[in-house]
């Protein structure tokens, strides 16, 4: 479907770049893309390392979502620790939790090492919302299967790894796919504490040369070269995971 | 871009007490708001004060969304190619707040090999310390307050940041930080004017003259820095309005 009609898609982003175009081209305002150039290196680092606190948060939040996931269905205490954790974690704003993990909790645990802290408090964040999706996607697994693969004799293990979690991991991937986009995303959030990644790196580039536009595009398309390559291959799985079942 | 509209728009954080601030009940407050205030009505214009973050303010200026910034605001060369300054109205300098189990003295020290500094981000105390140390780990933070926090909580060797506001967070840390308040880089605080606008240049220019010589700045010092004042003026540190 995508190949036929690429042209269409092509045509969006041209309507979109020229309306993108024609907005810059209404301020009155002094373009300068030199520096841009001048400071490549510093926005490289800052991607560099966008492209790092994502890629590991990305892997600590899947499996901490998946051991909250599983802690609801396990003893009472542990079901109602992970489900007043996630509530607090989806019902409470980033910046927040960043602020008070990093000055408040961290630092009355002694621990400082910034980069380590940052990948734990987005994958947390993260990590709430993932086992929700784990868990809607495991409960629209009919009952019946595991009644069924109990009755061939297998072990509850196997049963996750032949039977449910083929079919979970199809069901939860278009919700991940976003997901993992988002954790990209809201990385950039840990500016505020310092974490020299892309868009504390491009802010300072503004600040230290006062060209704020100029920087917003590279900003932009910087996000996109991460985000655009997990969107498009949680797609493909999704689609050659179709095929098998 | 057309007549010059009645509305005289100013532009300023208001997260700089007590040059920018808020009032209890959420208002603008603070000394360049007052300083605005009398700047509106010599030019018979209503002042609307916009406030926004800092380093959102010089591009506000050049892409016209405000007229003017007034929000402590120093005068520099690579700031001076975007816009246009009016004479200064304060005469300030870069100040280190360090923490107290540090060995810093001055800003010499900060130039070793792993120094953690915090500056906040877009102050002329992050273009110095961007250009002079080039070993020190510098830490940009958006917020004053925790650019202290992390001096406080040993995140940070030191702050840069002028003199009045390390003199501040100072007294409130007492245990915890020391201030080094000796000037290494001497300012000056001047209004942000678009580039261009020659006449609103010469109006604040004349305006700044006036309002100094019927003691307009003075009196604004001792209204909302009463306290600092005397204590600059036997530490013999050169800080005028």
């Amino acid at each position: 479907m995508f190949k036929k009609t690429w042209y269409l898609y092509l045509f969006v982003y041209v309507v979109l770049l020229g309306l993108l175009y024609l907005s810059f081209q209404r301020i009155d305002y002094q373009w300068n893309w030199s520096v841009i150039w001048d400071y490549r290196e510093k926005l490289s680092q800052g991607w560099l390392m966008t492209l790092k606190i994502s890629a590991v948060a990305l892997i600590l939040s899947v499996v901490w979502g998946w051991v909250l996931m599983l802690m609801q269905r396990g003893p009472a205490l542990l079901k109602s620790f992970s489900l007043t954790w996630v509530h607090l974690m989806r019902g409470t704003p980033l910046l927040v939790q960043i602020l008070l993990f990093f000055y408040v909790i961290a630092n009355a645990a002694g621990l400082d090492n910034r980069f380590w802290l940052s990948v734990l408090i987005l994958s947390n964040f993260s990590a709430a919302y993932i086992s929700e999706i784990f868990r809607s996607a495991l409960e629209s697994i009919p009952k019946s299967q595991w009644d069924a693969a109990r009755s061939i004799g297998l072990e509850p293990w196997q049963t996750y790894k032949e039977v449910i979690g083929p079919q979970l991991i199809k069901i939860a991937l278009p919700a991940l796919g976003g997901q993992f986009a988002s954790i990209v995303k809201d990385s950039s959030l840990l500016s505020i504490i310092a974490v020299s990644e892309f868009t504390l790196n491009a802010q300072e580039v503004n600040s230290l040369t006062y060209s704020t536009l100029e920087v917003y595009l590279p900003l932009a398309f910087g996000y996109l070269l991460i985000t655009a390559p997990i969107t498009w291959f949680a797609h493909r799985m999704e689609r050659r995971l179709h095929y098998e079942f | 871009m057309g007549a010059p509209s009645k509305v005289l728009k100013v532009g300023m954080e208001l997260a700089y007490p007590p040059f920018e601030m808020t009032d209890k009940a959420g208002k603008p407050d603070g000394i360049s708001v007052g300083i605005a205030k009398a700047l509106g009505k010599k030019l018979n214009r209503t002042v609307q004060i916009e406030n926004m973050s800092f380093d959102g303010l010089i591009p506000a200026l050049k892409t016209g969304s405000i007229d003017l910034v007034i929000s402590s605001l120093t005068v520099n060369e690579e700031r001076k190619k975007s816009i246009d300054f009016s004479t200064p109205y304060v005469k300030t300098g870069l100040a280190l707040l360090v923490g107290s189990d540090t060995k810093i003295q001055n800003e010499e020290d900060l130039k070793k090999a792993g120094t953690r500094v915090a500056v906040k981000k877009g102050t002329t105390a992050h273009a110095w310390a961007s250009k002079n140390l080039p070993k020190a780990k510098l830490l940009v933070l958006d917020k004053e307050t925790s650019a202290v926090l992390e001096v406080v909580q040993k995140k940070a060797d030191a702050f840069i940041y002028d003199q009045m506001s390390v003199y501040k967070h100072w007294i409130k840390n007492r245990n915890t930080t020391r201030a080094l308040l000796k000037a290494f880089q001497e300012e000056s605080w001047a209004i942000g004017i678009k580039k261009g606008n020659k006449k609103l240049v010469e109006d604040v220019n004349q305006f700044i003259q006036e309002f100094r010589k019927e003691q307009g700045f003075d009196n604004l010092a001792t209204e909302y820095l009463g306290e600092e004042k005397q204590v600059f003026k036997e530490l013999g540190v050169n800080f005028i309005l």
